[in-house]
């Protein structure tokens, strides 16, 4: 298989979570699949069973974003933000978050190339150590990783 | 803490400040008697933490694999714009 190249996830400070991955493509391309909600919905899904009925990009500096995940069963998950900073095809910053009270973190997106391939950059920054902490145990694991552990749980089933 | 620090090429200082980073993350903790201090591995917060981290890397792991696909559907079709524009 091509798709050898390994996501790197790792978490330098108490505030931060990097995550670095190489795409065989120049970044011109990378930047508008991650940015164009014609394409965004195709990929942005996590693991089998989602899909995003909703992508609205307002792709300027204070422009606003919104996603809204779906399972089959209706499950849903939203999240939010706005556009801080936008250089296509180098950088992206944006804020994000879950909704309620849930920490809102920044996003800086870099992408460098190489020989025709894009090596990314994603760090998220939490206003703080207990935010993140608090987003985790609250935020993440009773939205994001919930709907996953669920979706493990079904795909058990179905094995 | 010695037999602790058997297994590394690192003095008891250092492995003395180890143990106290760790402790003071939650991540062991040390008991006490009259000779030893044993220190116990305390499990939980590192679970939660890979599982947190897990959830994670498991969205973008598999989100970034379909962008793999798209990207080289992209790079196609821009080809294909190249050629036919000639």
């Amino acid at each position: 298989m091509k798709n050898t190249e390994r996501l790197q996830v790792t978490t330098p400070t108490d505030r931060e979570i990097v995550m670095t991955r190489v795409f065989d493509a120049p970044r011109r391309l990378v930047f508008e699949a991650w940015t164009n909600p014609e394409h965004l919905p195709h990929w942005m899904l996590g693991p089998e069973g989602w899909t995003m009925p909703v992508c609205e990009i307002d792709l300027r500096p204070g422009g606003a974003w919104h996603f809204v995940w779906r399972r089959a069963d209706g499950t849903e998950m939203a999240m939010s933000g706005v556009y801080k900073e936008v250089m296509p095809p180098e950088r992206l910053v944006t804020t994000e978050a879950w909704g309620g009270n849930w920490a809102e973190t920044i996003n800086t997106l870099t992408l460098s190339e190489e020989n025709g391939k894009t090596t990314i950059t994603n760090t998220i920054l939490y206003p703080s150590k207990e935010a993140r902490d608090a987003a985790h145990k609250t935020g993440m694991m009773e939205g994001a990783s919930q709907g996953f552990n669920r979706l493990d749980e079904y795909l058990r089933t179905m094995a | 803490m010695t037999e602790l620090a058997e297994p590394f090429a690192m003095s008891q200082p250092a492995i003395s400040k180890h143990l106290k980073v760790l402790e003071r993350a939650g991540l062991i903790s040390s008991g006490l008697d009259a000779q030893r201090r044993p220190r116990r591995l305390e499990a939980k917060p590192l679970a939660e933490a890979t599982e947190w981290l897990e959830g994670y890397r498991r969205f973008w792991e598999g989100s970034f694999q379909r962008l793999d696909a798209l990207l080289d559907q992209l790079k196609t079709k821009r080809k294909k714009r190249r050629r036919t524009k000639r």
